[in-house]
């Protein structure tokens, strides 16, 4: 472990008789808290999900996310959180010397575990991040299916990187550019908090942007709410299809009853499914190949490849390495040819990484493309699963009073 | 006014249910204006902090410009006390200059927070008292046409990142190694490293029960052999004080021992002395003068105000006794105290003075010699004098001592310098590695574990360092670095004291940080490791006794009564500790 912890400035040096405080060593998370932040995440969530579910209560679940961001933001300051902790988790599966800590562990995997049978309630009222976004969305404008379409492409990049950066020990992209933690930490390079006020300023008018066009653990919720036996409904009873809530989601995330709606010629729709499963494997294979073919350049996000790559500009073009690491390293003992090894040695770790991540991708971009081309009978509006926060804007959309027991 | 009982109703989320309960006009005004005020309140504290964090960046205190030229001119005349005083104002101010924008940010922050908090209160109040009833849309979305729209877009999407990835990934080809060749490297490179690896001499090293023949014992590694050693005493009161002698002259030499003999240094002027006190009783047994050789300097060498020219500390080997003073006179006696052959090697002026102290390996004195004119390393035969060898070294004039070690069978002799941490052979003088480590003023010397070589010195770092052929940092910390006083390892744990009053355990192999703790009095005796405990003397005088653990465990803290800067020796159960003018046996027996 190399530990870089040093003071701001050399001590001045006190001729009198100061006594120089003692270090203080910040101390690891007490377990007790770590228990409580779990205990609370899943009672918060059973909470949402009873709001969300059967209570149909929007107003409580802007109440959920208040609590949820005062707790898990302001004063758990953001970490841990279940965004973040898919980067532990990939760490974890591809690194044997690497210990996952329980906590980052059960915060991946309940939030999924409660997706799977309800939906997305986690971005609904638990999530500090989705929270103060869902409290600052005052004015929400839709964007058009086709820009929502391409820019929900992102948070499946931004989640392959993710994981294919933490496996390989490079960095941990989600903490580092989390737009929110240095607003709940009062405390962050200025350049993150002006990303977050930007991203909190956008999403006043286009509501929560980070969690649609970035949040990488969103691509995993969506994915497992899609499986959801009891997610929320717009209706509380059968549909009547008055279409009132045709417009009520700012996210694009009602999927309309098709009474009544063109369809096309099924012989266009045959062509079109076959073509686009066909597709899959196609695109799939195209984006390992990328990604493959990247990977000496994705490997520039390992420090030691970045370090090598300014040692080799100093030594082939006479420019000076003068960052930090390269000062550091040039201290350190280490040679230039070990630097360069472990760099060869990193891009063939990445060489065997990106096709995977390639892979994921273009899966996901083939399978995204073909499932727009199976035509399902539509009877009532309802929430596309995977997309759907949850938030229960559309309820006060609908006419429709619950069934009396 | 506006009642806060509509905020409730209203926020969040109960604005559609009755009209009734909507703020009313003149409420919307209200809002507004405070929405406008929070607004304009956030944006002046954004902006204030944006000035502040303008102003973190470029006011770093320890490259303030009017600093540096006061502190330049100080250097230049460092009895100017004006200059001193004003190096102190000069740099109160920059210091506080940075700390107080670093107040105005962190405040900002909380009004930052504050003004936005009601900014955005203020607009969802209106925003919800704006919001009409859902109106039924107009034609049915063409769902098929909007799907084609969306697979175009994907495919145009997905197309163009396909194509940037390829390009990119073509346009970056120059800044990529040669991969086949490099891979070839690497695996050279790392069998070799793997090799090295295994390498780690796994030599046991035992120290001897008796003899403590060097600076900081056997082999110079810190490590007293033996057990019972005594850990309750008081040097005013007596407790425990078997003896007490006076030194003749003043010096910061630690005590050496052979047999019943204890040998130590002092100077005054330019008499130097060797003497040899008799282990049992503290009687002076015999005194060697060690001046007027031939080739000394008619100078006596700047010298550290309270070090004066015996601070190097004796080496035997049970045969011959051997020192060497800050002028370079060098001697070597036997036991009984007739020189066997003395010598000048130069003089090693140096800006603190010369303080290395001598180690022996077989029959070979090793002499490291630090001078602003040069440094090297030096082997005389111990019996006739000679020099066998003298190895130059490159970097800067160094204060610590030499260590042996062996790692692979191949004896090293251990020197921490700036900038190199470097082996040698002991038998040739050749240099088997280096790593450029530290740097600045390098006083402590190295510590040593059967795998590992750990330097350091204030304001630079603590490297723990893999020896041998491709030798290289394996962690590193700069937490705690002493500037005086010596690490002390043993497999598991390495111990520093630092001239701050720190102790830092860390864990040998892996750099973790097992325990801290503030002992308040500075250290510069070295600290040693005897039966499983680390005996950790204060300037004060204080032994502060701690078990070699994991965690810290204060066993005792015995005060000698006199200030104390020389490192203790251990020998059959007994302590010896050269205080500010005594010499103390330290006796549970007694």
């Amino acid at each position: 472990m190399v530990l870089y912890a040093q003071e701001r400035f050399p001590r001045p040096e006190f001729e009198t008789d100061y006594t120089y405080p003692e270090y203080q060593l910040p101390t690891a998370r007490g377990l007790a808290w770590e228990y409580t932040d779990t205990a609370v995440l899943i009672v918060v969530l059973s909470i949402t999900t009873w709001l969300a579910l059967k209570k149909r209560s929007r107003q409580g679940l802007l109440w959920m996310s208040l609590f949820s961001l005062a707790y898990f933001g302001f004063f758990r300051e953001g970490c841990i959180c279940s965004i973040g902790s898919v980067q532990n988790v990939s760490l974890a599966l591809f690194n044997s010397t690497y210990t996952i800590p329980l906590t980052a562990l059960l915060f991946f995997i309940i939030p999924l575990i409660y997706a799977i049978f309800y939906g997305r309630v986690f971005c609904a009222g638990v999530c500090p991040l989705g929270a103060i976004q869902e409290l600052t969305g005052i004015w929400p404008q839709k964007l058009p299916r086709k820009v929502e379409a391409i820019l929900a492409t992102i948070p499946f990049i931004y989640l392959a990187l993710a994981v294919l950066f933490s496996a390989t020990e490079s960095q941990f992209i989600i903490c580092r550019y989390d737009p929110f933690v240095g607003i709940f930490r009062l405390d962050a390079p200025y350049t993150m908090i002006i990303f977050g006020a930007l991203l909190i300023l956008a999403g006043i008018f286009i509501n929560r942007p980070y969690c649609r066009f970035l949040c990488p653990y969103g691509v995993l919720l969506n994915i497992t709410s899609r499986f959801a036996t009891k997610h929320l409904s717009i209706t509380p009873a059968e549909c009547i299809n008055c279409r009132l809530c045709e417009d009520a989601c700012p996210y694009n995330a009602i999927i309309p009853s098709d009474k009544e709606i063109a369809v096309e010629e099924p012989s266009v729709v045959r062509r079109k499914f076959v073509m686009y499963l066909v597709l899959i494997p196609v695109i799939a294979a195209a984006g390992a190949i990328a990604l493959y073919s990247l990977s000496p350049v994705l490997s520039g996000a390992n420090y030691d490849v970045k370090l090598a790559r300014e040692i080799r500009l100093e030594i082939d073009e006479g420019i000076p390495a003068v960052s930090n690491a390269a000062v550091a390293f040039k201290g350190s003992g280490r040679t230039d040819d070990q630097l360069f090894a472990d760099e060869v040695e990193t891009i063939k770790r990445y060489r065997k990484a990106t096709p995977w991540t390639g892979l994921f991708l273009g899966l996901s971009l083939g399978i995204g493309l073909f499932s727009l081309t199976v035509r399902r009978e539509r009877t009532e509006y309802r929430p596309d699963q995977g997309r759907c926060f949850s938030c229960g804007r559309c309820f006060r959309y609908c006419p429709v009073k619950p069934k009396q027991p | 006014m506006f009642q806060l009982r509509k905020v409730f109703q209203i926020l969040p989320g109960k604005t559609k249910t009755t009209l009734s309960m909507k703020p009313d006009e003149k409420d919307i005004k209200l809002l507004k204006f405070i929405s406008q005020v929070a607004a304009g309140f956030t944006l002046i504290v954004a902006f204030t902090m944006l000035f502040s964090l303008i102003q973190l960046k470029t006011i770093d205190p320890l490259d303030n410009p009017i600093v540096a030229s006061v502190k330049e001119q100080y250097d230049r005349d460092p009895s100017d006390a004006m200059l001193a005083e004003q190096v102190r104002a000069v740099d109160l101010m920059a210091r506080r200059a940075y700390f107080s924008s670093r107040w105005q940010v962190e405040t900002g922050s909380y009004l930052l927070l504050a003004g936005a908090v009601v900014f955005i209160i203020c607009q969802r109040l209106i925003a919800g008292s704006r919001k009409t009833a859902p109106v039924k849309p107009g034609e049915k979305p063409d769902l098929p046409r909007q799907n084609r729209f969306v697979i175009n877009g994907l495919m145009v999407t997905g197309t163009l990142l396909f194509a940037a990835a390829l390009i990119s990934s073509f346009a970056m080809r120059g800044i990529l190694p040669d991969t086949l060749n490099d891979r070839r490297l690497a695996g050279g490179e790392e069998k070799e490293r793997v090799r090295s690896r295994r390498t780690g001499s796994t030599e046991a090293f035992m120290a001897d029960p008796t003899n403590y023949p060097f600076f900081r014992g056997q082999d110079g590694r810190g490590i007293a052999g033996g057990e019972g050693y005594p850990t309750e005493w008081d040097g005013a009161e007596g407790k425990n004080i078997k003896w007490k002698t006076m030194i003749p002259k003043m010096g910061k030499s630690s005590p050496v021992i052979w047999g019943d003999k204890i040998f130590v240094t002092g100077a005054e002027g330019k008499e130097c002395e060797v003497y040899c006190i008799d282990k049992k009783t503290g009687e002076i047994v015999w005194t060697v003068l060690a001046y007027d050789i031939p080739g000394e300097p008619d100078i006596i060498p700047e010298m550290d105000y309270d070090a004066g020219m015996a601070v190097s500390t004796v080496a035997t080997n049970g045969t011959e006794v051997c020192a060497v003073f800050a002028n370079g006179n060098l001697i070597c006696t036997d036991t009984d105290g007739r020189i066997k052959w003395s010598k000048n090697i130069g003089l090693p002026e140096n800006i603190y003075g010369y303080s290395s102290s001598l180690i022996i390996y077989d029959d070979v004195l090793i002499v490291q010699f630090d001078s602003d004119e040069k440094i090297s390393l030096m082997g005389f035969d111990v019996k006739s004098g000679a020099l066998k060898w003298e190895t130059p070294r490159q970097g800067y004039p160094s204060w610590a001592s030499p260590v042996i070690a062996s790692f692979n069978g191949q004896p090293h002799v251990l020197i921490n310098s700036n900038p190199y941490v470097t082996g040698y052979d002991p038998v040739t003088g050749a240099q088997l590695w280096a790593v450029e480590a530290m740097y600045g003023d390098v006083a402590p010397s190295c510590a040593v574990n059967s795998s590992m070589v750990y330097a350091v010195t204030d304001y630079a770092k603590l490297a723990a360092i893999r020896p041998g052929e491709g030798a290289s940092i394996v962690w590193e910390d700069n937490t705690f670095t002493p500037d005086v006083s010596s690490p002390v390892a043993n497999e598991e744990f390495l111990f520093i004291v630092t001239g701050y009053g720190d102790v830092a355990c860390y864990n040998a192999q892996n750099g973790d940080t097992l325990w801290t703790r503030m002992l308040n009095e500075p250290f510069y005796a070295s600290p040693i490791i005897a039966d499983n405990m680390v005996y950790i003397l204060d300037r004060s005088g204080v032994m502060h006794i701690v078990r070699a653990s994991a965690d810290y465990q204060l066993i005792s803290r015995s005060p000698i009564g006199e200030r104390a800067d020389c490192t203790p020796a251990f020998s059959d159960r007994e302590i010896y500790i050269r205080a500010r003018e005594n010499l103390y046996c330290i006796s549970e027996s007694e």
